[in-house]
């Protein structure tokens, strides 16, 4: 239980490793929150390098983001993809969630890890496979291609999520409604979708997220055409050196961790990852 | 689970259907293609042929370039997990010992936003730290401890700082789990014998979180094995890295085929040493819990 | 010289006072038991015996050494713990050589001493096997022979039996005595079962509201009770408020012989005591045990004092003896306990009895240990 690992006032020496302990913990959740802190003071620093301490505060990098037609059609391509691919990939993983937590034969931890196995392929490799059945199909650079890509890569969390929520779920309740006549989907409509909502939503959230940001399958599928927002960052730093991208850099993580607090609310952060 | 009387559960099947159809044609088939096509000969022009060969591995494993790049990219992914195990270990303290629920937040926070930000923006922020006009050497000039910037950028040493930072939350959360879920009367038994904080971590914490601790390792040696743009920003095009190298291979020299079977070469080793990380784990989970 | 002495422990936790100012010696050799309900400071109490605490106030001494400010580990204290805590990655055996092996001693002691202790506690064939391959019966034995591999000082023991069934229980109650006899460590065990209490330990020290309310042998706690809180938390008590009604006798109002009749006592040494208080015609608290109330008509065939008649209201059967409730003609109820073997067929509610006792069946009891002396319990 949580609260009594905080139970340590010990007698003796034990407190000289606790604070041993606490000050090394410290100095790692700080460099991990070192380039958010990086790109903040880049993102609102008049300079096109960041200061420290910074000297004053600025919006321009932000104006020129909305100045800069090039960047507001990757974020269009990027909004528009998101808004394909997060009902797709909801719809999908949550139908093989639940099917996967209620269907009992051999193979099916098997089949779990199949379904999962996104997360661990190399997504170099995944991008090239792609990239070739899509070059076959006649799809390569075009937006069913990054959403079919997208998809892929997010369908893992969906899953993920879903599966938490159904097995924090009374099944009895599904029992109950056929006891009472209702037929299998009816049962699944109206009683277990609505108790898997948290998971449904952390899903959704997860699914939108990971396809706002996706690049590294990305970039084996975009074309000038449909290119997406971190496709473009990507490219950018390659070649120059824009500040812009500090700015939008700064944006994606404000919309993470409003994710962040979205997901916490529905599922709770400890349960979803 | 006992299958439910009369009726049979054809729902469920019906409902695993549409993620099976979509896996089935864009990760197995194009996993089954992609093996297909690094059999596949080509012309000097990089142009199909209709004759299957292994002339690509021949080519890749006659080569000390690949043998090096493939080797360089798996020690730098165990060396990367090991760093991140290290640092891990008291994130994961502080995290499972704070009694105060706000800063448990923060440090969730901390730890998750980062998985939610695009992979290019956090490799970019160690563009503007370690840059020569960047934070850091910025911040070492008005301290006086340099004169000319420093070039730390560009280096296989950079490429492993970013990619502990970026991949640590990986190691941290399952290993939070499993410190969690050792009873608090476990460290009190073994100091009510003797042993004092360093053997008591030794021979208790530290095996009974081995579960946790493999779990991380595993996640954090696929993505570091796997990854190719945050070296390619921060390391620059030389590295001898294999992800690179397919990159390079499919989108700038178009030879499809070789990166073909590059991948699926690094593919499969990724997949057997994570296997027998994962076979490790599970053997440890019998001895210890009988399943 | 005592073996534990623990002299003005007081903690608190947040706002609640978990301990206030508890003093306590230990003999050697002696099997002591801290007994009270769920929240009294008994586990507290023991934590900072163990060192797993450090109190607000107050030192601990064993042997004569003060241990206060020592750590845990460096007690010299044996320690068994409510679910076990066996190491579960370790064998039987590596369990049991645990501490052996953090004190660096050698191979062949180590072997010699585990085996010592395994055939102590009847386990010598289960040495190779993993915690998870045994019972809880089994694993409760090899965290005592853990415990006592080292050779501690003091044997601490935290409700240890609370996880098993009843059987099982009582089996173990009796090799845990056997053990602490034949070892003849100084032992200190929390307990919130009474019967468990009572049977195994030299002396009880019952603790309520973070005090000592009561320290002595189980006897002494039973049949002399110091207050209220006692008396109730060991066995059943029929407890009766009396009022001195002149020439020794009380008269109780909550309990009485018929509508205009209440109940009048005798006890023994004239009742008052140092219960209630001094003034006079202020009422006492007198505890009567179920079992010392017969059934039958008053020896003196006149039921003056000490006796009354009732209506038995309840019966529950527990094989070897029975408990009545019995309603007063007057008012009022008393629990009766009576051995099987008195009844031929087993009463029914509705039957009309004689309830008499002795005084010497009265206990009169003080109030309650509270923060200022003298109040009313």
């Amino acid at each position: 239980m949580a609260t009594d690992h905080h139970d340590t006032n010990t007698s003796g020496a034990g407190g000289a490793w606790r604070w041993a302990g606490v000050a090394a913990g410290g100095l790692v959740y700080l460099f991990l929150l070192l380039p958010v802190v990086v790109i903040f003071l880049s993102a609102f620093s008049p300079q096109a390098y960041p200061q420290f301490p910074p000297a004053s505060f600025s919006l321009r990098w932000f104006r020129a983001f909305l100045d800069n037609s090039a960047w507001l059609r990757a974020l269009q391509v990027s909004a528009w993809l998101l808004l394909i691919v997060t009902p797709l990939t909801t719809v999908l993983g949550t139908t093989a969630a639940y099917a996967l937590a209620r269907l009992d034969f051999r193979g099916r931890e098997l089949l779990l890890s199949f379904v999962l196995s996104p997360l661990i392929i190399p997504q170099v490799v995944l991008g090239i496979a792609l990239l070739y059945v899509l070059t076959a199909a006649g799809l390569a650079g075009s937006m069913a291609g990054l959403a079919i890509g997208h998809t892929l890569v997010a369908l893992p969390y969906v899953v993920r999520t879903v599966s938490v929520s159904l097995s924090g779920m009374d099944r009895r309740l599904e029992s109950a409604s056929q006891n009472l006549g209702a037929s299998q989907a009816y049962t699944f409509t109206h009683v277990t979708l609505p108790l898997i909502r948290p998971g449904i939503v952390a899903g959704a959230v997860f699914a939108a997220v990971t396809s706002f940001g996706e690049v590294s399958v990305s970039l084996f599928l975009t074309a000038p055409g449909t290119v997406t927002m971190p496709v473009r960052i990507f490219t950018y730093i390659d070649q120059t050196f824009d500040p812009v991208v500090n700015a939008v850099s700064a944006a994606f993580i404000v919309l993470a961790v409003v994710a962040l607090v979205i997901i916490e609310r529905t599922v709770g952060l400890t349960k979803a990852i | 689970m006992s299958r439910a009387a009369g009726g049979g559960s054809w729902f469920p099947w019906l409902l695993l259907t549409p993620g099976m159809v979509f896996l089935l044609f864009f990760l197995v088939a194009p996993g089954v293609l992609l093996m297909a096509l690094s059999l596949r000969d080509v012309d000097g022009m990089l142009m199909l042929l209709p004759s299957y060969s292994l002339a690509h591995y021949a080519s890749a494993f006659a080569s000390a370039g690949y043998w090096v790049a493939l080797g360089t990219t798996l020690w730098v992914a165990v060396l990367t997990a090991l760093l991140c195990l290290l640092l891990a270990w008291p994130a994961a303290w502080l995290l499972v010992t704070t009694r105060s629920r706000a800063w448990r937040t923060v440090m969730y926070v901390i730890l998750i936003s980062p998985l939610l930000t695009s992979v290019v923006i956090r490799s970019f922020a160690w563009i503007v730290l370690l840059a020569q006009n960047g934070l850091v050497n910025d911040v070492l000039r008005k301290l006086g401890v340099i004169d000319a910037p420093l070039g730390l950028l560009w280096n296989m040493k950079a490429v492993i700082v970013a990619y502990v930072q970026v991949m640590l939350p990986f190691a941290v959360l399952p290993l939070a789990t499993s410190l969690e879920s050792i009873p608090p009367a476990l460290p009190r038994a073994s100091l009510s014998l003797g042993a004092g904080a360093r053997h008591t971590f030794f021979h208790v914490l530290l095996p009974l979180t081995i579960p946790g601790m493999l779990s991380g390792a595993i996640i954090v040696f696929a993505l570091a094995a796997g990854s190719y743009v945050t070296p390619l920003l921060i390391g620059g095009r030389l590295q001898p890295l294999l992800p690179i190298n397919i990159y390079q291979q499919a989108l700038q020299i178009a030879n499809l085929p070789l990166a073909a079977a590059l991948s699926l070469t690094l593919l499969v080793v990724t997949a057997a040493i994570a296997g027998l990380m994962s076979r490790w784990q599970k053997q440890w989970e019998r001895r210890v819990h009988g399943h | 010289m005592s073996d534990i002495d623990i002299r003005a422990v007081a903690h608190r936790f947040g706002a609640l006072q978990a301990l206030d100012g508890v003093e306590l010696a230990i003999g050697q050799g002696e099997f002591f038991s801290l007994l009270g309900p769920s929240g009294c400071g008994k586990t507290t109490l023991l934590n900072i015996i163990a060192g797993f605490i450090a109190p607000d106030s107050g030192s601990i001494a064993i042997g004569g050494r003060d241990i206060t400010r020592l750590a845990p580990n460096q007690r010299d204290i044996g320690m068994v713990f409510q679910n076990y805590a066996l190491f579960p990655h370790l064998t039987v055996f590596d369990n049991v050589a645990y501490g052996l092996r953090v004190r660096k001693h050698k191979p062949e002691l180590v072997r010699q001493r585990v085996g010592e202790m395994l055939a102590l506690v009847r386990l010598s064939e289960l040495a190779q096997r993993m915690p998870h391959q045994l019972s809880g019966g089994q694993q409760q034995r090899v965290a005592i022979a853990r415990a006592l591999a080292i050779r501690p000082q003091v044997l601490l023991l935290d409700e240890p039996l609370s996880n098993l069934d009843a059987k099982l229980r009582k089996d173990m109650q009796a090799e845990l005595r056997r053990l602490q006899r034949d070892v003849g460590i100084t032992t200190v065990m929390v307990t919130h079962d009474q019967e468990e209490a009572l049977s195994l330990s030299d002396r009880i020290g019952i603790l309520g509201g973070g005090r000592l309310q009561q320290v002595g042998t189980p006897l002494a706690l039973y049949r002399q009770p110091a207050n209220r809180f006692v008396g109730e938390f060991v066995g059943q008590a029929n407890l009766i408020a009396a009022r001195p009604a002149g020439d020794g006798v009380f008269e109780a109002q909550s309990h009485r012989i018929a509508a205009d009749a209440p109940l009048r006592l005798r006890a023994d040494g004239g009742g008052g005591g140092d219960g209630g208080n001094a003034d006079d015609g202020a009422a006492s608290l007198f505890l009567l045990r179920p079992e010392r109330i017969r059934l039958g008509p008053p020896d003196d065939g006149v039921s003056l004092v000490n006796a009354v008649r009732g209506t038995v209201r309840e019966v529950s059967y527990a094989g070897a003896g029975l408990h009545l409730v019995v309603r007063l003609e007057g008012a009022g109820e008393l629990i009766v306990a009576a051995p099987e073997s008195l009844f031929a067929r087993l009463p029914e509610p509705g039957l009309a009895v004689h309830l008499a006792w002795a005084p010497h069946d009265l206990v009169v009891l003080a109030a309650e240990r509270s923060t200022a002396p003298g109040q009313p319990a």
